[in-house]
C-alpha cells in the first residue's frame, strides 16, 4: 500500500517536471501556436514545422555542422584526455599531481566564456595568437572562427572531461593484466593498446558519447566562434529561431525534437554497446595500480603535461584577463599588448556600479542552494527507489528521470514557460520556478552521480539494520545516508555548480526581481562588453572555483560529472 | 564689456539658473501633477520590461532616480523576439508583471496595442506624430544609424553610405543582419528606398561580416574585427566617450531613425509610478539626456540637443513609412538573406 503511494508519487513529480514540459514542447513542435496564448487546443495538429525544417537545406547544414564538430571534438577529446589519464594515473611523471588538479579548471568556466577566451586568442584577424606570431617573425596563422577551429576548442574544452571518466577508470584497473602482457612479451607500447584501452572501454565509450551529447547541447562555444562566419550549428540555430523579429518558437521547438532524437539515438548506442559484455576488471583482493617508470622519457610526458595545461588552461585565462583589465581590445601589435597604461579596474568598478551585479549573485547562490537541496533529496529518492528497492514501476522512474539530458536548455526553457506560467498560486516570477526547472534539468546528472554511491554499499549492512529492527526510514537514516555522504555532498555541490551556470532554460523564467548570473553574463556579452564580460566571467570563475573547492574538500573529490553540461 | 562678451555670460548665467532649477518642486510638475507624484511615490516601484541594452537602461534609471529616488525600477531586459514572447505569454496567462513594456519593433508591438491602457505624457503635442504607431504607445526611445569605423584601421574613411560600396573596402566592413529587429529593418529599408533598389548588391560585394546585433559588431569594430560599418549611434557612442579609437559620422544621404513604442499594461500593478517614468523619459530633460549620454536621437519635433557630429542643416533624418515597415518586411528580408548569403 505504502510502497504504491510512495511510487505514485515519484511518478507524480516526475510528470510534473518532467512530462508535462517536455509535451507542452511537443505539442509547440505539432503546432504554430503559443499554447498560453492561443489556448490549449488538439485541432491543429500538423507536421508542419518538421516538414520545414526538414525541407529546409540550412538546417541539414546546421545538423551536418554539428555532427563534424561534436564528432572532431570529442575524437580530439578522448585522444587527449586518455593520454593525461595515462599519465598522470599510470607513469611516474613529475609534478603529475599538479597536472591533474589544474587540467580540471577549463570546467568551472561557462561554455560561453571558453568561447570568447578561444576567440580572443584564435580571431584570423586580430587574434592574440596572431599576434605573437608576428611579432617572433613567424608566418603562421590561427583561423579559429572555423569548422576546424570549433572542433579544435569543443576538444580542447572537453578534454578534461574524458579525463574524469578514464582516470577513475584507470585507477581502478588491476595491473596483473598488464604484467601478464608484458611476461608475454608485448611492449609496453602494445600493452597499451591490446590491454590497458581495451580494458578501460566502458569508460573511454562512456566519456566519449557523454562528451559527443554535452557537446551536442552547447551554445556558447559556437555561438561565439561560429557568428563571424556565419557557421550555424543546431543550438545556435535555434538560439536564432528566437531571437529573429518575429521569433520562431514552433520552428526551434521542431528543431530541438530533432537534436533531442539525435541525442537519445546516442543514448541508446551506448547503452547497446556496453551491454552485454563483461568488463569486470576489478576484482576483490587488494591491489595497488602500478606507475610505470618512463625513465628519461618521463620529462618528455612532463612536456607534454606542460604543454596541455598551457592550451587548456593558462591561454584561455590569459585571455580573459588580458581582455578583463584592458580598456579596449584593439591590439595593434605585442609591444601594444604589453603597454601596462592600457590596463586598469574600469570593467570591474563598472560591473560592482551595476546593482544587478550583487543581486544577480546573490540570487544566482539562492537559486543554487534550492536547487541542490531539493533536488539533492528528490534524487536521493529516485535513486534509492531505483536502485535498492524492487518496487513496480521504478523502470519508469528510471526512464523518466533520464529523458531531460536530451533536451535543450534553451527550448525547454519555453516548455517550461509554457506549462507553469498558468499554474495558480504564483510560481512564476519566483526564485523557485528557476530551482524547478533546474532539478528538472539536471535529475539525470544527480541521480547518476547518486547511483555510483548507492551501488557501493552492500546490501547486508541494510539487512542488518533491518534484523535489528529499524524500519525502512530508520535504515536509511542511520545506515545509507551517513555511508553515501560523500556522494550526496558530491550530487548537491555538482547541482550547485550546473544551476549556478544554466543559462538556456533561465533566460525565459527569470523576472526583474530573480534576474541570475548567468543571464547577466550573456546580457553583458550580448551588449557588447567584451570587457565586462572577461571582468564578469572571471568574477563567476573565481566564485565557482571556492565552491567547487570547498565542497571537494568536504567530499573528498567524488564526481564531478557534467559540470560541462550546461550551456 | 562688449556684447559677445555680454551675451555669453548671459547665457553662462542661464545655464547656470537652469541648473539651479533642477531641484525645485515647480520644476517637477513637468513630469506630472502632485497627484500623479504622491501616488507614484507611494506605489514605490515599477517593472520595466525593455528590449534596449540592459546597461544602457541602467543608466536611465539611475538618471531617473536622481530626480525620483523613491521609486525603484526594476528591469527585465530581452532581445526583442524572445521579450514579445515573454510579454503575449506572460499576459495570457494573467500574469503580466510590466507596468511599462518598452519595443524596438513597432511592428510587433502593433498587434499589442489593445493590452495597453490610455496614455499620454504631458508633452505629448510637442511629438512627431510619424513616430506613433498608436496613441498608447510612445517614443521612449528613437535611435538613429550612423557609420563608424576604428581609426587605427581605416587611414581613408568612408564618408557617406554609398562609399560602403567601394571596392578598396572589400573585407573590412560589417553589418547587423536583417532578420535582426525593427532598427536593423529600418535600415535596410532606407538603404533601398533612398539608396537604390542595387544597394544591397553593391554593398555585399564587399563582403561584409554578418551580426546578430549592433552590440557584438561595436565591439568588434572596437577590436579591429571590422573596420567599418553602419552601427546604431547609441551602440557605438558609448564606446567612443570611452576613448576607444573610433569615429562616427552621421552620411548626408540621410539617417534612419527607429522610433521605440513603449506604453503601459491595462494590469499595471504600478500605474501611476509607470506614468511618472514615461513622463519623465518622453519629458525634455529625459530625452536630452538620452541624447547627450546614450547617444540616442529624440522624436520631439523641436530636439533639444542633438547628438555630436549631427548637423540637422546636412543630416536628413528618415522615418520608415509604417505601412510598408510592416507589409514589406517578410518578402525584403528573405531579398536581403538571399543578396547577402545570410541562411535562414
Amino acid at each position: 500500500m505504502w510502497s504504491v503511494l510512495w511510487v505514485t508519487l515519484l511518478l507524480a513529480i516526475l510528470g510534473f517536471l518532467v512530462i508535462y514540459p517536455v509535451l507542452m514542447l511537443l505539442l509547440g513542435a505539432l503546432t504554430d501556436t503559443n499554447p498560453v496564448v492561443d489556448g490549449l487546443s488538439l485541432s491543429h495538429l500538423s507536421i508542419a514545422n518538421f516538414l520545414t525544417v526538414l525541407a529546409n537545406p540550412n538546417v541539414a547544414e546546421a545538423l551536418l555542422n554539428t555532427m563534424i564538430a561534436c564528432g572532431g571534438g570529442t575524437l580530439i577529446a578522448v585522444a587527449i584526455g586518455l593520454l593525461f589519464s595515462w599519465i598522470v594515473v599510470r607513469t611516474n611523471t613529475p609534478f603529475k599531481g599538479f597536472i591533474a588538479a589544474a587540467s580540471i579548471l577549463p570546467l568551472f568556466a561557462p561554455p560561453l566564456v571558453a568561447g570568447v577566451a578561444w576567440a580572443i586568442l584564435g580571431s584570423p584577424k586580430t587574434g592574440l595568437i596572431n599576434t605573437m606570431f608576428k611579432w617572433i617573425g613567424l608566418d603562421w596563422r590561427v583561423d579559429l572562427y572555423s569548422l576546424s577551429g570549433l572542433v579544435f576548442v569543443f576538444g580542447i574544452y572537453y578534454a578534461p572531461y574524458v579525463y574524469m571518466f578514464t582516470s577513475s577508470a584507470l585507477r581502478n584497473m588491476d595491473p596483473s593484466l598488464e604484467e601478464a602482457a608484458e611476461i608475454s612479451g608485448a611492449s609496453a607500447f602494445a600493452t597499451l593498446f591490446s590491454v590497458t584501452f581495451p580494458l578501460i572501454m566502458p569508460a573511454i565509450v562512456s566519456g566519449m558519447l557523454l562528451s559527443f551529447i554535452v557537446m551536442l547541447g552547447i551554445y556558447g562555444i559556437p555561438a561565439v566562434l561560429g557568428a563571424p562566419t556565419n557557421l550555424a550549428v543546431l543550438t545556435t540555430y535555434i538560439f536564432k529561431l528566437t531571437n529573429w523579429s518575429p521569433p520562431l518558437y514552433n520552428t526551434a521547438a521542431a528543431v530541438a525534437i530533432i537534436l533531442m532524437l539525435v541525442t537519445g539515438a546516442l543514448v541508446f548506442l551506448q547503452q547497446k554497446v556496453l551491454s552485454g559484455r563483461s568488463y569486470t576488471t576489478v576484482a576483490g583482493k587488494a591491489f595497488r595500480p602500478r606507475n610505470l617508470d618512463l625513465g628519461r622519457w618521463r620529462w618528455f610526458t612532463f612536456a607534454l603535461g606542460i604543454v596541455y595545461l598551457l592550451v587548456v588552461v593558462v591561454l584561455p585565462s590569459l585571455a580573459l584577463i588580458v581582455a578583463a583589465f584592458r580598456k579596449f581590445m584593439f591590439i595593434r601589435d605585442a609591444a601594444s599588448l604589453f603597454d601596462m597604461r592600457q590596463y586598469s579596474l574600469m570593467h570591474f568598478n563598472s560591473i560592482f556600479d551595476n546593482p544587478l551585479t550583487l543581486r544577480s549573485i546573490y540570487n544566482a547562490v539562492e537559486v543554487g542552494v534550492i536547487t541542490a537541496v531539493v533536488g539533492g533529496a528528490l534524487a536521493f529518492a529516485i535513486g534509492y527507489t531505483i536502485h535498492r528497492t524492487q518496487l513496480t514501476g521504478r523502470r519508469w522512474i528510471d526512464l523518466i528521470s533520464t529523458v531531460p539530458v536530451a533536451i535543450p536548455g534553451l527550448v525547454v526553457g519555453v516548455a517550461y514557460l509554457w506549462a507553469w506560467i498558468g499554474i495558480p498560486g504564483g510560481l512564476y516570477g519566483t526564485i523557485w520556478i528557476l530551482a524547478l526547472a533546474f532539478i528538472a534539468r539536471f535529475m539525470p546528472d544527480t541521480v547518476k552521480a547518486l547511483s555510483t554511491s548507492f551501488l557501493q554499499i552492500h546490501r547486508e549492512l541494510e539487512e542488518a539494520a533491518w534484523v535489528c529492527g529499524k524500519g525502512m526510514f530508520g535504515t536509511i537514516r542511520t545506515i545509507v545516508l551517513p555511508l553515501a555522504r560523500p556522494g550526496v555532498i558530491a550530487s548537491m555541490t555538482l547541482l550547485f555548480v550546473l544551476a549556478i551556470r544554466e543559462l538556456g532554460s533561465s533566460l525565459f523564467l527569470y523576472t526583474s526581481n530573480t534576474m541570475v548570473m548567468s543571464v547577466l553574463l550573456l546580457d553583458y556579452y550580448e551588449g557588447g562588453n567584451l570587457g565586462k564580460t572577461a571582468a564578469f566571467s572571471i568574477v563567476q570563475t573565481i566564485l565557482l572555483g571556492v565552491l567547487i573547492g570547498g565542497a571537494n574538500w568536504l567530499s573528498r573529490g567524488a564526481a564531478q560529472g557534467s559540470v560541462a553540461r550546461t550551456g | 564689456m562688449d556684447r559677445r562678451i555680454f551675451t555669453r555670460l548671459a547665457a553662462l548665467a542661464g545655464i547656470a539658473g537652469l541648473g539651479l532649477a533642477w531641484n525645485t518642486p515647480t520644476q517637477a510638475q513637468e513630469f506630472g501633477s502632485p497627484e500623479l507624484i504622491a501616488a507614484a511615490k507611494a506605489e514605490g516601484k515599477l517593472v520595466f520590461y525593455t528590449a534596449n541594452f540592459a546597461e544602457v537602461e541602467q543608466q536611465v534609471i539611475k538618471a531617473f532616480n536622481k530626480r525620483f529616488p523613491e521609486i525603484k525600477v526594476e528591469m527585465v531586459r530581452a532581445p526583442g523576439g524572445q521579450l514579445i514572447t515573454r510579454v503575449k505569454t506572460e499576459a495570457a496567462a494573467g500574469k503580466l508583471i510590466a507596468d511599462v513594456v518598452d519595443h524596438s519593433d513597432r511592428a510587433l508591438m502593433l498587434p499589442l496595442a489593445d493590452m495597453f491602457q490610455d496614455y499620454a505624457p504631458p508633452n505629448a503635442a510637442d511629438y512627431n506624430p510619424e513616430a506613433q504607431i498608436s496613441p498608447k504607445l510612445w517614443p521612449r526611445a528613437t535611435l538613429v544609424w550612423s557609420i563608424a569605423y576604428n581609426t587605427e584601421l581605416v587611414k581613408d574613411p568612408p564618408k557617406s553610405w554609398m562609399d560602403l560600396t567601394k571596392p578598396q573596402y572589400d573585407k573590412m566592413t560589417g553589418q547587423v543582419f536583417a532578420q535582426s529587429g525593427g532598427t536593423t529593418w529600418t535600415r535596410i529599408m532606407f538603404e533601398r528606398q533612398v539608396l537604390g533598389e542595387d544597394y544591397w548588391a553593391k554593398q555585399a560585394s564587399t563582403h561584409p561580416i554578418l551580426y546578430p546585433s549592433g552590440a557584438p559588431m561595436s565591439d568588434s569594430l572596437v577590436r579591429g574585427e571590422v573596420a567599418m560599418g553602419p552601427l546604431l549611434y547609441n551602440a557605438i557612442y558609448p564606446k567612443q566617450k570611452d576613448g576607444a579609437p573610433i569615429k562616427i559620422f552621421f552620411p548626408p544621404e540621410g539617417a534612419p531613425v527607429n522610433p521605440y513604442a513603449s506604453g503601459i499594461p491595462k494590469t499595471a500593478a504600478h500605474p501611476n509610478a509607470a506614468k511618472l517614468f514615461l513622463n519623465w523619459c518622453l519629458s525634455k530633460e529625459g530625452q536630452t539626456f538620452m541624447i547627450k549620454e546614450l547617444g540616442n536621437l529624440t522624436s520631439l519635433k523641436v530636439p533639444p540637443v542633438y547628438p555630436e557630429g549631427f548637423d540637422p542643416k546636412i543630416v536628413k533624418v528618415w522615418y520608415p513609412k509604417f505601412d510598408d515597415y510592416v507589409k514589406l518586411h517578410a518578402s525584403w528580408v528573405a531579398d536581403w538573406d538571399k543578396t547577402y548569403g545570410y541562411r535562414q
